[in-house]
């Protein structure tokens, strides 16, 4: 008895790494810009595409293409935010919803047009392979996404609590106009800010690809997680999203295991629909 | 002509094309497109009434879609009943499930509340696909074919149904213009101007979003009936389709958000372009459709946020000022 729910919840946490990827970059950008990014996942699934293409093509494991995938992302995050959402900052909710909205519709047919809907996967040495311990079972390539993972995310809490760019992005977190006034140039924060929401989004793609197949639609399933765990923890906190995430993918997990294979989501609908109806303001009710 | 008479005479024209079109255009594929334009139309207004002018931007209407196609098939089905009747009794529904879940949702504001709506849309279609003996779960039922049947809804020539979703839409339009002019819809714009200010001179912004949601999910659980008894199929994803939420949303936001006729245009110009594109490159290509509406929806967010009825609201100014500067 205790095995199988034990199974359940590192299979959960294993794959609640990817998701505290994919939220902290949602958290950050909401957290420093202030829009919701709706095509987070879409840059997942690119990430994804670039290390399948990769793998395929030119036989590189898709860890060691996180070295481009990263990079690739951080470019395409710095001219997302220069040329489109920079164009929509204001009071105003609709354009903002709207465009990143649009955006990610665009990403995903693109995708479907060029890619078509097939399941592409990776198959790598350590695929197949798993540990062994006390009767559980953890497979490799889950257990390293899930330390990239880990360690991607502390790399993030260590530069926006120590560099100067991260504590300038802190503060434009804070206060905007004030950071200003402290001569914080916006633009340059922001950029960098959806640049590093999308490299880690894309580092997401790179570590899914040896277990997780590569498809159109694969950003919304990790997408709708993160919203739900930025939703739940606090809004804009990297380590509310991370733990929200890994609490996530738990439940998750026990949801697969336990109400059916086809409910796992629904159980995380369920907790974000309770979060809502009992402790609303808390984590993030109001805040704009 | 004044503007005011100008604008009941294009109305007047705008009625009798609209009646008379099945009479001219007798091709099926081409009545089947008008019932397209229509439907999403009826639904945009649906949307447009809650999202439009109270900018509460639901991207969840699917929910009520799917109840009503569900509520009106289950009582078809299962206990005889009309449609006609299933349909008043679908919009019931969709109005007792947009309470709680309006409950729920309006807790938050702007973006989060649009993922909330998403959420709860999805979570529906889940639970639905989960109650297989009650529902037919995944693999969903056809709808018994009884020929011409006008009080089961069923008809056989394709003309009926672009008369009923007709009226369906005329519906719509009247509701909207009867809150657009009464108090209701100037509590509508100041919440979806800047919520907080309107409830700081009074308005009662929680009652006027949860009474404007009921409207709001009334009408669309219509057009879900209407939608599964004309293509006499109904499961889950079909009902529950996040696209119906994608495009109720997309064609008011491209056609002028918060106006009366913006949900219209903007689905003429959308289902004209995909059907054009249709007939170009084929149904082959997966995904054309949905690139080229988010194409002009971005170019829409970015250099016409008021949307087409923006600029036709533009290019009537400018002539009025232009004849000004004359006299």
């Amino acid at each position: 008895m205790w095995e199988t729910v034990a199974q359940a919840v590192i299979n959960g946490l294993l794959i609640g790494g990817i998701y505290a990827l994919v939220s902290i970059g949602v958290t950050l950008i909401f957290g420093v810009v202030k829009i919701v990014n709706f095509a987070q996942g879409e840059f997942v699934m690119i990430g994804m595409y670039i290390s399948f293409y990769l793998a395929n093509q030119f036989g590189i494991d898709p860890l060691l293409s996180l070295f481009v995938t990263m990079p690739a992302l951080f470019v395409i995050g710095v001219l997302v935010q220069h040329f489109l959402i920079r164009r929509v900052l204001g009071p105003n909710d609709m354009p903002q919803i709207f465009l990143t909205f649009a955006l990610s519709l665009l990403l995903l047919n693109l995708a479907l047009m060029l890619f078509t809907a097939n399941y592409r996967t990776v198959h790598t040495s350590y695929s197949d392979e798993a540990y062994h311990i006390a009767g559980l079972y953890i497979p490799v390539a889950k257990l390293i996404a899930f330390v990239v993972a880990m360690f991607l995310s502390g790399a993030l809490w260590v530069f926006l609590h120590t560099t100067d760019l991260g504590k300038a992005m802190r503060a434009a977190a804070q206060n905007r106009d004030v950071a200003m006034l402290m001569g914080i140039n916006p633009d340059r924060v922001f950029c960098v800010a959806l640049g590093i929401a999308l490299a880690l989004a894309g580092a997401a793609g790179s570590l899914l690809m040896p277990f997780y197949s590569a498809y159109p639609f694969v950003g919304q399933v990790f997408v709708l997680m993160a919203f739900v765990a930025v939703v739940m923890g606090t809004l804009g906190n990297v380590i509310g999203a991370l733990i929200a995430s890994l609490l996530m993918g738990i439940a998750e997990s026990l949801g697969i295991q336990y109400v059916g294979a086809d409910s796992g989501l629904l159980v995380v609908f369920g907790l974000l629909l309770l979060t809502l109806a009992f402790k609303p303001t808390g984590l993030g009710g109001k805040a704009r | 002509m004044k503007p005011h008479t100008r604008n009941l005479v294009l109305l007047a024209i705008g009625i009798v094309v609209a009646i008379a079109l099945p009479l001219v255009v007798t091709s099926s594929f081409a009545i089947d497109i008008f019932v397209r334009i229509l439907l999403f139309s009826f639904i945009g207004v649906a949307w447009n009434l809650m999202g439009g002018y109270a900018k509460q931007l639901s991207l969840g209407h699917a929910a009520y879609f799917g109840l009503g196609a569900y509520t009106s098939t289950i009582l078809q089905i299962d206990f005889d009943i009309s449609p006609w009747i299933g349909m008043v009794a679908g919009g019931v529904v969709a109005m007792l499930a947009s309470l709680p879940i309006g409950w729920l949702c309006f807790r938050l504001r702007g973006p989060y509340f649009t993922i909330a709506t998403i959420a709860t849309a999805q979570a529906l279609m889940l639970i639905v696909l989960k109650f297989r003996d009650f529902a037919w779960g995944a693999e969903g039922t056809t709808i018994p074919n009884l020929g011409s049947a006008p009080l089961m809804m069923q008809f056989e020539s394709k003309a009926a149904y672009y008369y009923v979703v007709l009226g369906l839409l005329a519906l719509g339009l009247v509701i909207t213009y009867l809150i657009e002019r009464s108090w209701m819809g100037y509590y509508l714009v100041a919440i979806g101007e800047d919520e907080d200010a309107a409830e700081a001179i009074g308005v009662n912004a929680p009652k006027i979003k949860r009474d404007i949601y009921l409207i709001s999910s009334f009408l669309t659980a219509l057009a879900g009936t209407f939608y599964i008894q004309y293509i006499y199929f109904i499961d889950p994803p079909t009902a529950f389709n996040f696209n119906i939420s994608i495009e109720a949303a997309l064609v008011s936001i491209v056609g002028g958000i918060g106006t009366l006729w913006g949900p219209v245009i903007g689905t003429v110009l959308l289902e004209t372009t995909s059907t054009l594109l249709q007939s170009w490159l084929g149904n082959s290509i997966a995904g054309v459709q949905l690139t080229v509406y988010s194409l002009i929806l971005m170019a829409v967010i970015l250099w016409r946020p008021t949307g087409l009825m923006g600029m036709i609201g533009e290019m009537r100014q400018r002539r009025v000022s232009r004849k000004s500067a004359r006299a």
